[in-house]
């Protein structure tokens, strides 16, 4: 039982982050309909933004903020100097931009933070430690059941359930929030009704870089380490989380992301000679097929409901 | 009579087409408009041109000022709304929020006041308030836009034939509300149809658009007496 309790806060905590990347995911792709590549990239850069920070001793919380800005400006200039001129000429060809996109960041990142030589390979840079957002050292947990339960898996946990609450109210209680659900839905008569799409699409990538911002912080902070390879796999875990969820559901991803991250501590941590750490990844893997198969919109995504 | 609209000169396409070739037309103020053309004539055209949404050249003016460089989101700020054709609602959102959007260039208090009073208007909308456009039947989609088109107090309404996929009877339900609210609020109305013989009723003057040009005008009284035109949008 305390096992499973703790295992169960682990997968909550990690599945916060990829919960964190999965928004970002579905709220381009309800903007826009593109899956952005680039968007554990997008979070590394502002995550090494906050690290920077941190060597010119800003504290961990004031440099969070710092790295969200970064994180909205980054989302919104690749909107306008990249996917909208790429995306009149061909949508197809904005898949390639996001992924030159991501190889440019992590290059970029190498560059500045990683060490490399130039030009530099990638993976297998320099380790920098990073702080965490909530107390965690050795002592610091509290009992549940009998269970040591961490301070900073509950903290996580919390912040990703504040940060949802505060984009549900955004989406539905805002007229900026109605802006985008009507340009997800139409984007032509978003226009013929007076939105300014432009000005929504950019808002909609910089929230979702934002956002983005916060998951690579959080996830630095968790392995108090940020390096170069630090998002590949939570990128690939948050696209199971919106595939789980449903592309078009930013509750779905959340609750997809929290799924996955359960699903993957429950399996390595029960069948530790079938999965173990090593093969956990392909959980990820096995449940986007299964979720395809079955219901391919999704866990909570709408399928398309039209009357002619 | 002032013009509320006056299109003079103007060419617009999609690329390097050009669908309106020197098309020039004027709606008075307080009058209701039809513009007759058969599939392709430019009819949709015409009003994207005027709401903005395709490059165009020429002369467009609303009240006088010229809009023909204007962004959509200005032109709707200015006071023209259009229904867009093929109802052009947003299938996801509740027809509540279909409605909300439409007053998105307003700021104003008065948007749940004006929300209640189309409910009044189309008490079936009032009825499936919280259900999503999508779920809506055709006819129930139409009044959806066309409420949604006057949330923003338009003084130009442009529609796009709204009889597209609709029985007869409720399209004549339809004309009827735009009739009556352009006798009572003298609301302005460009209305295109290729279904002339219901939209002839409502109309104070008609234009027939033929390749992009206009090639015919007058009354709905003298242009159903022209045996040509009779025979090409009346049938009989």
């Amino acid at each position: 039982m305390e096992l499973f309790l703790q295992r169960l806060f682990d997968g909550l905590s990690q599945g916060s982050v990829y919960a964190l990347i999965a928004l970002g995911l579905v709220i381009i792709y309800r903007g826009t309909g593109h899956l952005n590549f680039a968007q554990g990239e997008m979070a590394l850069f502002a995550t090494y933004v906050v690290y920077q920070m941190g060597e010119w001793g800003w504290s961990i919380y004031p440099a969070l903020l710092v790295g969200v800005l970064v994180g909205f400006v980054v989302g919104a200039v690749a909107e306008v100097a990249l996917v909208r001129p790429v995306s009149k000429k061909s949508p197809f060809a904005v898949f390639i931009v996001t992924i030159g996109l991501f190889q440019f960041l992590n290059w970029l990142d190498g560059a500045i933070w990683g060490d490399q030589l130039l030009p530099n390979s990638g993976v297998g840079s320099k380790q920098s430690q990073f702080p965490s957002l909530f107390p965690d050292q050795p002592d610091d947990f509290v009992s549940i059941f009998g269970a040591a339960i961490k301070i900073e898996s509950i903290g996580v946990f919390l912040l990703v359930l504040v940060i949802t609450g505060l984009l549900f109210l955004l989406f539905n209680k805002t007229k900026f929030g109605l802006s985008m659900r009507a340009v997800a839905s139409n984007i032509e008569s978003a226009k013929l009704v007076g939105i300014r799409t432009n000005t929504v699409l950019m808002a909609s990538w910089g929230l979702a870089a934002a956002i983005g911002a916060i998951g690579g912080v959080v996830f630095a902070g968790i392995n108090n380490n940020v390096n170069l390879g630090l998002m590949f796999t939570v990128f690939i875990y948050g696209s199971a989380a919106a595939t789980l969820g449903g592309f078009d559901s930013p509750g779905g991803a959340v609750i997809g992301g929290l799924a996955i991250g359960v699903i993957e501590n429950m399996v390595a941590g029960y069948l530790p000679e079938w999965v173990g750490q090593e093969m956990k990844i392909a959980v990820a893997f096995i449940v986007i097929v299964v979720v395809l198969l079955f219901k391919p919109s999704g866990l909570f995504g709408t399928s398309k409901v039209e009357r002619v | 009579m002032t013009g509320v609209l006056h299109l003079s000169g103007v060419r617009a396409g999609y690329g390097q087409v050009n669908v309106l070739d020197d098309l020039s037309l004027e709606v008075g103020s307080g009058e209701i408009v039809v513009m007759l053309g058969a599939n392709g004539a430019g009819k949709t055209t015409t009003l994207r041109a005027v709401s903005g949404m395709i490059g165009r050249s020429g002369t467009i003016e609303f009240d006088g000022h010229s809009i023909a460089k204007s962004s959509p989101d200005a032109i709707v700020r200015a006071g023209v709304a259009q229904v867009p054709q093929g109802r052009g609602t947003f299938p996801e959102l509740s027809v509540e929020d279909n409605l909300r959007t439409g007053a998105f260039v307003r700021s104003d208090r008065e948007v749940g006041a004006d929300i209640d009073r189309w409910f009044d208007v189309f008490p079936r909308l009032r009825e499936r308030r919280t259900q999503r456009a999508g779920s809506l039947s055709g006819g129930e989609q139409q009044m959806l836009a066309i409420a949604r088109a006057l949330m923003s107090r338009p003084r130009l309404l442009l529609c796009d034939e709204p009889s597209l996929g609709l029985a007869p009877l409720i399209t004549q339900e339809l004309f009827q509300v735009i009739a009556r609210l352009n006798a009572e609020t003298g609301l302005s109305v460009l209305l295109v149809e290729q279904n002339a013989n219901l939209a002839m009723q409502i109309a104070s003057r008609v234009y027939l658009l033929e390749t992009g040009r206009i090639v015919a005008t007058g009354s709905a009284e003298e242009l159903s007496a022209d045996d040509a035109v009779r025979k090409a949008y009346l049938g009989f």
